[in-house]
């Protein structure tokens, strides 16, 4: 199955993410201004393709990997556009684009032409809200893991006293960026949390079990644990800075190698997406 | 032409501070002093005045500038009391193109004695204002203004000229911005009251810091500078138990080896829940340790660091006024093809090609009834239109060349290509570059050319 809409979207994220990068890297430009809208284009364009599939399949478009993953970029790319706009900072999407354009690349080469039937067992109300939380918190943790990523850049251009440079008047303060990481692990963790209560009410309407010991439910309860702790750590010992920013990526890492293990190593029940 | 624009001035390179001041009008005497010289000096048409405190200058037109800059020279002895032989030598006049390149570069900042410095363009504006108060300008010097602000505008948004710190101040003020999202909860404490660490408390009061500790070895001064900043002053020996609250530190006390080192912030770090500290250290010896560098959120800076970072700047900013320079001859050369224009020969000129076009098109557009026509009917109407056209033409010219030579008589060639004439060689003008400081229509009377025929 395809639509006409996937393309465009793709292109214009990568058009996005230029422009982003350019942005950055040049001294003077307006250029964000057009880098945003490449971006808000291909998410409109991406919007599209995903009302198309979820009209096509009667329900939320997750019904495999390629599928998942374009969903994941399309709430990554929404996120952070209103990242964007609410703090001001376009500096962020040079780094977040990449990341809706590797997703979104990755779901085009292996989305597959014929449409996933959902078996009947799974069809329910339960469906779209579990998938959305589970998607959603995944988004904010991968803008999470950019925002530290900005925090580490310009921590070091600090550090080696380099940052009197240009591009240092581009990236947001060093304060905001490590609040706005805690915020976002923060509602990402909340959102996970809930993502896990409904799956497993939906498992029990489903197979009659709320916890099947399956990979993904195993992983997900890793990362959830050391996110747990991530946030554990800030509030108690008072984590912040550099080293909130290295364990957010490092969490972060476990995460996505969970995701892409779980999915095509043991798709299990979930069918090889991950949610 | 007959008239000439000029500028007799002195600035920070001509001139020591001992002569600039004494020449130097106060904001309150210039618009008087404006309408001194209006009666005072009757070859001088049009006039502005520019007093900051690296430079006086005087932008006038006239028909004899010869003449006028000796009335100017005059002038400007009378009205400040001072001998002319005191500046006579710092005084440099400029004509014609050249003093309007000087004019546009000023207000670009490309004259000031800091690069790219933001005050100048609103001084230049005040002076502007000044002259329109004082009724000394005309359909000239008002172009060439509002033509010097639009060159402001274009240099600020075109080039990197106002970047980067030109003083280990502002350097430090902005690497706190950097660290720091917001200053207004942050605390300062100044260790050791010194010039520049005060600038800088300064600045960062300016910015929205409201806590500020300062800490000197003679408590009085401290004391003092805590009233005149609304800080709170720490005895030396005391102020170690404060440095758990301190976000920015400045050190700037003479000592010999270093006041901070790893072993007391390490400990407070960790009380402050690792909320980063930035250290500043103007002090000469240091009086942070440089290891304090490698503690994490702790970002270490001193003043060889800093003074790079003004070096750097300062550089930077001269590379862009090269960039600058070019966008002024640019704006030199389009300013000047209107000014040229203005003379009497080229405007005749285009008032007669304007009619024989306007002739031109209605004989087109009657084209196929004049075709029906007898060959001597037809040269009888060409001959009638024509000799309208002359009459028209002849009593323009007439009037113009009695005008010419007098300060009226450019204005009056200004208004009659305007009402005659076909299209002007004006240098294309941005579209509401110069409306946005003042829309005066001159005061005497003059048309305001700005806008005047796209």
């Amino acid at each position: 199955m395809s639509t006409l809409w996937l393309a465009p979207a793709l292109v214009l994220y990568v058009l996005a993410v230029f422009l982003f990068i350019a942005d950055m890297v040049a001294r003077q430009t307006r250029l964000n201004r057009y880098a945003l809208m490449a971006l808000g284009a291909g998410a409109i364009s991406h919007t599209m393709d995903l009302v198309t599939r979820g009209l096509q399949a009667g329900n939320i478009p997750v019904g495999n990997f390629a599928q998942s993953l374009s969903f994941l970029a399309w709430i990554i790319a929404l996120a952070s556009l209103v990242l964007i706009v609410r703090f001001k900072m376009p500096a962020i999407g040079a780094f977040t684009a990449p990341a809706v354009v590797v997703a979104l690349g990755a779901a085009y080469v292996l989305m597959p032409s014929e449409a996933h039937k959902l078996p009947s067992t799974l069809r329910s109300a339960w469906l779209p809200i579990h998938v959305t939380l589970a998607f959603f918190g995944e988004a904010l943790f991968v803008l999470a893991a950019s925002v530290s990523l900005v925090y580490l850049v310009h921590e070091s251009r600090l550090k080696a006293k380099r940052s009197l440079g240009m591009i240092g008047g581009k990236l947001p303060s060093l304060e905001k960026l490590d609040r706005i990481n805690y915020r976002l692990l923060g509602c990402g963790f909340v959102l996970l949390s809930l993502a896990m209560v409904t799956g497993a009410i939906w498992a029990a309407n489903a197979w009659g079990r709320f916890w099947s010991w399956e990979p993904i439910e195993c992983w997900t309860l890793v990362t959830w644990l050391l996110y747990a702790g991530l946030l554990e750590s800030r509030l108690a010992a008072g984590w912040r800075g550099r080293r909130a920013a290295t364990l957010t990526i490092a969490v972060f890492t476990v995460l996505v190698g969970s995701y892409l293990g779980v999915s095509l190593v043991y798709p299990g029940k979930h069918g090889g997406s991950f949610g | 032409m007959a008239l000439e624009l000029f500028i007799l001035g002195l600035n920070h390179q001509t001139a020591p501070v001992e002569v600039r001041e004494r020449l130097a009008f106060a904001e309150a005497e210039v618009v008087p002093a404006l309408s001194q010289l209006k009666q005072g000096a009757p070859s001088i048409a049009e006039a502005a005045l520019l007093s900051t405190c690296n430079r006086v200058e005087l932008v006038a037109v006239s028909t004899e500038s010869a003449r006028a800059a000796e009335e100017l020279r005059g002038f400007l002895a009378l009205e400040r009391r001072v001998e002319a032989d005191a500046f006579e030598s710092a005084l440099y006049h400029l004509e014609g193109r050249e003093a309007v390149r000087h004019l546009f570069r000023v207000g670009a900042s490309l004259d000031s004695m800091v690069l790219g410095e933001p005050q100048i363009l609103g001084q230049l504006k005040i002076a502007y204002a000044q002259a329109v108060r004082a009724g000394t300008l005309g359909m000239i010097l008002h172009r060439t203004f509002h033509r010097a602000f639009s060159v402001a505008k274009r240099v600020r948004k075109g080039t990197l000229i106002g970047h980067g710190a030109v003083s280990v101040s502002s350097a430090a003020v902005s690497l706190a911005r950097e660290i720091f999202d917001d200053l207004k909860d942050k605390t300062v404490m100044l260790l050791g009251a010194g010039q520049m660490a005060e600038l800088t408390a300064r600045q960062l009061v300016k910015l929205g810091v409201q806590s500020l500790l300062i800490v000197n070895r003679t408590f009085e001064r401290a004391a003092a500078l805590a009233r005149e900043l609304g800080g709170t002053a720490v005895t030396f020996e005391n102020y170690k138990p404060y440095l758990k609250i301190a976000d920015v530190l400045i050190g700037s006390v003479a000592t010999a080896r270093p006041l901070l080192g790893p072993e007391d912030i390490e400990p407070i770090l960790r009380e402050r829940r690792y909320r980063p500290m930035f250290l500043i250290d103007l002090g000469v010896p240091r009086n942070f340790h440089e290891r304090l560098s490698t503690l994490e959120n702790v970002y270490l800076y001193d003043i060889d660091d800093l003074g790079t970072a003004v070096t750097n700047s300062r550089a930077e900013r001269e590379r862009e006024a090269e960039k600058a320079e070019v966008f002024v001859a640019e704006e030199v050369e389009g300013f000047w093809r209107w000014l040229d224009g203005l003379e009497l020969v080229p405007t005749i000129k285009d008032i007669r090609s304007n009619m024989d076009r306007l002739r031109e098109i209605e004989f087109g557009r009657h084209r196929a009834w004049l075709a029906t026509l007898q060959p001597d009917e037809r040269g009888h109407i060409e001959s009638l239109t024509r000799g309208i056209s002359n009459k028209i033409l002849h009593q323009v010219t007439t009037e113009l060349r009695r005008a010419n030579g007098f300060v009226d008589g450019v204005y009056a060639a200004e208004i009659a290509r305007r009402l005659l004439g076909s299209d002007l060689p004006v240098e294309e003008a941005e579209p509401g570059d110069s409306g946005d400081f003042f829309d005066h229509d001159l005061d005497s009377g003059m048309p305001v050319t700005r806008g005047g025929r796209r």
